[in-house]
């Protein structure tokens, strides 16, 4: 928001380094974020934040100025010279919608010459980027950025019956305002209305048809308060956006309205000519606006502050920023300004909030002259949860595995959500009402459909392979609940060729994948089965599920479309990795030698391993303690249908050394047993 | 034969058998060899030396004790020589040996193939090790949220402009994608008494997708409540916390701000730690880098969270942590950082 030095020395005496100006507001919270010369003047680019509209006019800034520089406050003169026919035989003010419009203020000037504004007017607007357009509606403009309260100027031969009425407008109403757009209205909407018909937005925008023009003669001067919210709904919901809704959405001062009008038509009859009509039409909601007070303890504001706020400044900066101050005791009873009612929202019994007094007065002590300390409390909040733990547990190991962390967006095209398996089919994805675009229409359910896409994405940059996971939350619709389920997954892509001649070279398949998982499972205390699945997207005949118990917790398997090598995918919930038995107790190894012994056989490949791992474990013979599948076989010598498989088992007692027969004895009649379960008969 | 002539003859003997060592031990080089010789010479049974030995028998009495002498002289040489020459075959052995296992040093070692954690979940960690140190625990919460946790509690009402600040994705459903990690501070305080001291990791969206804006990213938020919290321990904090995160030396700066939720509310600025504050085009010539936004909690959110705000005062603070990361390892442009090109990622360490 511009703002004219030259314009603020109105009202203000102000130093001529413009540096220490832009320093010092920049320190009370009105960020000076550029510095402009221009014509011997200097135009202040200032970020006034949504809660001081009083500081988006120049008396405002002036106030926060005069108090920094310890200079009295100019308040130019607001009171017009009358005529003596009185405003309310000119014209008259209804409000029908007191919620909406709780103050309305109109005075008529008559007789006015419209033409162009005298120079400093126009040198005024000009310095901060505004259009002159005519005396009359310059002034409008004027107080505007002077004070603050948005003004309108009706012609008011335009207006029938010579009356404006505050209503909501009417189904199916249109209105043409002063852009020259024409407007559909409806009965959220707030309108001016005169006698006939809608006449201007209500603190948005006129109507062009009561519009100042050049053969205008007798004007009123509207200046209201509106309700932030009917502004809000009315400007967004057609989509406007003006200087005057600007600071109605933001809470304007309510007790501007009628000092703003007369100083508009003091300006206007001293410009443009004419006579102001004896008195204002002031119509306004009973009991508005409320007025505000709270307590100031200075014993409490520099315990809040950490710091020994000087009783004598805090008083001055108060009164200086227009809050009344009463009884000099350690507490005082402080009034807040109209102006700032709507940054002081009370407290549930009416009276202001201590802090946002604290707030003022720290404003101008300065941020920088509180001493930095730490809080003096003892020991921890709480201990990491066991799920963050996990998590950073599982993302180490993985990275340990040879797997890079990816991040990805949340959301995806919702046929890419349905391209790979979900974990809670039953379950819908959550869909966007303002998507970005409709390749990002709905949060995803499963980490799997963006891990293939960067795999590709990696693949067609020329890497040999590709190894990448996420953890990140998915999400389902859950009707039934406050916040739809948004559990935690860990999701897998590997593929291609890894390695080279020299240094661990090896084709990245199935069981690599399922080694990362059934490690940081192992991890992590937990046991998974992984039993064959028919899923979408996965290759038939090379993808499972994975199972704690009897829960479903994974998924595992081939992407069915391929390009340049083939790819695996998984995806874990984190939560079916939680609570696992990571066993404390370990077992000595024995003292005494060990015999191993392998068996190779042939059997159908219909067999599953796990059957046969599962049988051993059943036949197990006494001082077996470990076996593993270390070779299979398919080729030359091996039917068609069958394969070979060659398993090591290692044979140890803990109380003495086994010889070599009894354990040939065991191990051939476990081989008799495996043979005649699964051995190949043809 | 004269009794000198059978003495003359034993000792020529042995003249001419040290010779004849001498000559085959010149033609020895290997180990077999080598054992041959010490066979032939020392062996036990048949050695020449042995049966040199033995034929003193067939010596005069009178010359025995010189042959006797001769023959030892022969040997002690054939031994000696037979020691030195093995010593020499086995340094040629052991030369062989090492030589056969010498490895190019500077050959590439072979890695266990590391992968590597996302810039953001590092500088995540670091922020939260620092936070946890100083007793802080971590909270998190949903990412589909309320308006009442996203916005309400936090002092944005309806229809207000403060929320334009903060483009919002909305769901079918009628919830929000959260736009700040602010809510899991709402959930903690409603369901928690003071003190509470919380760090809030997190992602968050917004509606906005340019070069410098990413609609997903990331934050971490600080939150403590207690008795006789003030402004002074939300510089100390911050100010311990940023010069743990950037360098030791660093200084910051408070300008005061506006939000909703926090009053009084400030915007951080760290001073340039490219330029050390004397102004470069990383910080715009200023000498400073805004960093986060901070502020005492708002009294009406500790009431909406049934926390008495006469009794209990408490700070909060946020800040974006992709631009850390960003700036950390380098990478231009926030978009890049959610590229997942492995070739980025896997140069990321510690």
């Amino acid at each position: 928001m511009l703002f004219s030095k030259s314009w603020l020395s109105d009202y203000v005496e102000l130093p001529a380094d413009v540096q220490d100006i832009q320093r010092r507001l920049t320190a009370v919270g009105l960020a000076v974020e550029g510095l402009e010369e221009r014509g011997g003047d200097t135009i202040l680019d200032v970020d006034v934040t949504t809660n001081r509209t009083d500081c988006m006019n120049h008396l405002g800034i002036a106030r926060e100025l005069a108090v920094i520089y310890g200079s009295p406050l100019k308040r130019p003169e607001a009171q017009p010279e009358e005529s003596t026919e009185r405003v309310e035989d000119a014209a008259a003010v209804d409000v029908e919608d007191w919620e909406g419009c709780p103050r309305f203020v109109a005075r008529v000037v008559k007789g006015v010459r419209i033409g162009p504004s005298p120079d400093w007017l126009r040198a005024r607007l000009e310095a901060i980027g505004l259009r002159p357009i005519n005396n009359v509606v310059d002034v409008t403009n004027f107080i505007l950025w002077e004070m603050g309260q948005p003004l309108h100027a009706y012609d008011l031969a335009k207006l029938g019956g010579s009356r404006l009425l505050v209503r909501r407008a009417r189904e199916g109403e249109t209105l043409v305002t002063l852009d020259g757009a024409e407007r559909k209205l409806n009965p959220e909407l707030l309108v001016i209305a005169d006698a006939d018909r809608a006449v201007g937005l209500a603190g948005v925008m006129g109507g062009a048809d009561s519009e100042v023009t050049d053969a205008t003669v007798d004007i009123l001067i509207e200046g209201a308060h509106f309700n932030r919210q009917h502004v809000r709904v009315t400007a967004r919901g057609l989509g406007m956006h003006t200087d005057a809704s600007h600071r109605f959405e933001r809470g304007a001062d309510p007790e501007l309205c009628l000092e703003a009008v007369s100083r508009a038509a003091a300006l206007i009859a001293e410009i443009a000519g004419g006579a102001v009509l004896a008195g204002a039409i002031d119509r306004r909601k009973e009991d508005f606006p409320p007025i505000l007070q709270g307590r100031l303890d200075l014993g409490r504001l520099d315990a809040f502050a950490g710091a020994s706020v000087p009783k004598e400044d805090a008083h001055r900066w108060l009164s200086g920023l227009g809050f009344q101050v009463k009884n000099g005791g350690p507490a005082w009873d402080v009034t807040v300004p109209s102006w700032r009612l709507y940054d002081f929202q009370p407290r549930p019994d009416g009276t202001a909030y201590e802090q946002d007094l604290f707030e003022e007065v720290l404003r101008h002590f300065g941020f920088d002259n509180i001493p930095a300390a730490l809080p003096a409390l003892s020991g921890s909040d709480a201990p990491k949860t066991p799920r963050q733990i996990l998590r950073e547990k599982v993302r180490d190991h993985l990275a340990a595995c040879g797997h890079a962390e990816t991040v990805h967006f949340a959301f995806q095209a919702e046929g890419m959500d349905k391209s790979f398996p979900s974990l809670r089919p039953e379950a819908k994805p959550l869909r966007l009402a303002n998507a970005l675009s409709d390749r990002y229409d709905v949060m995803r359910r499963s980490l799997v459909p963006n891990l293939v896409e960067t795999a590709r994405f990696n693949q067609r940059r020329g890497l040999p392979a590709v190894r990448i996971f996420e953890i990140a939350t998915v999400f389902y619709e859950t009707p039934e609940s406050e916040v739809p389920d948004q559990p935690e997954h860990v999701g897998l892509v590997c593929g291609g060729h890894a390695g080279n001649p020299w240094n661990r070279e090896t084709d990245l398949d199935f069981f690599d994948l399922k080694g990362v998982v059934e490690s940081v499972a192992d991890a992590v205390g937990v046991r998974l089965d992984f039993r064959p699945a028919s899923l979408p997207g996965l290759l038939e005949g090379s993808a499972a599920e994975l199972f704690r118990s009897d829960q479903r917790i994974g998924y595992l398997g081939r992407v069915a479309q391929e390009e340049a090598y083939p790819l695996y995918v998984a995806e874990v919930a984190l939560d079916g990795l939680e609570g696992g038995d990571v066993s404390l107790q370990v077992e000595a190894p024995s003292r005494f030698p060990a015999i191993d012994a392998d068996l190779t056989f042939t059997h159908s490949q219909d067999t599953p391993w796990a059957e046969i791992d599962r049988t051993i474990a059943e036949l197990r013979p006494p001082d077996l303690v470990f076996w593993e599948m270390t070779v299979r076989y398919l080729g030359q010598g091996v039917p068609e249908g069958a394969v070979n498989t060659t398993i090591h088992f290692l044979y140890n007692s803990s109380e003495r050394s086994l010889t070599q027969e009894e354990v040939n004895e065991r191990q051939l009649a476990l081989a008799a047993e495996l043979q005649r379960r699964f051995g190949w008969k043809g | 034969m004269p009794e000198d002539a059978a003495a003359t003859v034993g000792l020529s003997q042995i003249d001419e058998l040290t010779e004849r060592f001498e000559r085959e031990a010149a033609g020895v080089s290997g180990r077999a060899a080598w054992d041959d010789l010490r066979v032939r010479w020392i062996g036990r049974k048949q050695g020449i030396v042995r049966a040199a030995l033995d034929g003193i028998q067939s010596v005069e009495p009178a010359q025995r004790r010189a042959y006797g002498e001769g023959v030892n002289r022969l040997k002690e040489q054939v031994e000696r020589r037979l020691a030195e020459m093995d010593e020499a075959i086995s340094a040629r052995e052991q030369e062989a040996v090492r030589r056969s296992a010498a490895v190019d040093v500077t050959l590439p070692g072979r890695h266990p193939s590391l992968g590597a954690i996302h810039p953001v979940s590092r500088v995540i960690r670091e922020m939260v090790e620092v936070f946890t140190e100083l007793g802080y625990s971590v909270a998190e919460g949903p990412e589909a949220e309320t308006d009442f946790h996203n916005f309400e509690a936090l002092n944005f009402p309806k229809d207000h402009p403060a929320r334009d600040s903060q483009d919002t994705f909305f769901l079918e459903n009628g919830l929000l994608l959260r736009t700040q990690t602010s809510p899991v501070q709402i959930r903690t305080m409603l369901s928690r008494k003071p003190p509470i001291r919380i760090i809030c990791p997190g992602r968050v969206y917004r509606n906005d997708n340019d070069l410098r804006h990413s609609p997903m990213f990331h934050q971490v938020e600080g939150l403590a409540v207690a008795e006789g919290i003030t402004v002074g321990h939300l510089k100390g904090t911050l100010l311990a916390f940023l010069r743990r995160l950037f360098a030791p030396d660093a200084e910051i700066r408070l300008r005061p701000s506006f939000f909703p939720f926090t009053e009084p509310s400030a915007e951080v600025d760290i001073n340039c730690q490219i330029c050390k504050g004397k102004g470069c085009a990383t910080c715009s010539g200023t000498g400073w880098m805004e960093l986060l936004g901070c502020g005492m909690v708002d009294p009406r959110v500790l009431d909406t969270c049934g926390i008495d705000p006469d009794r209990y005062s408490g700070f909060a603070f946020g800040m974006g942590v992709d631009r850390v990361a960003m700036n950390r390892y380098n990478i231009p442009n926030i978009r890049t950082l959610f590229d997942n090109d492995e070739r980025l990622l896997r140069q990321v360490r510690g």
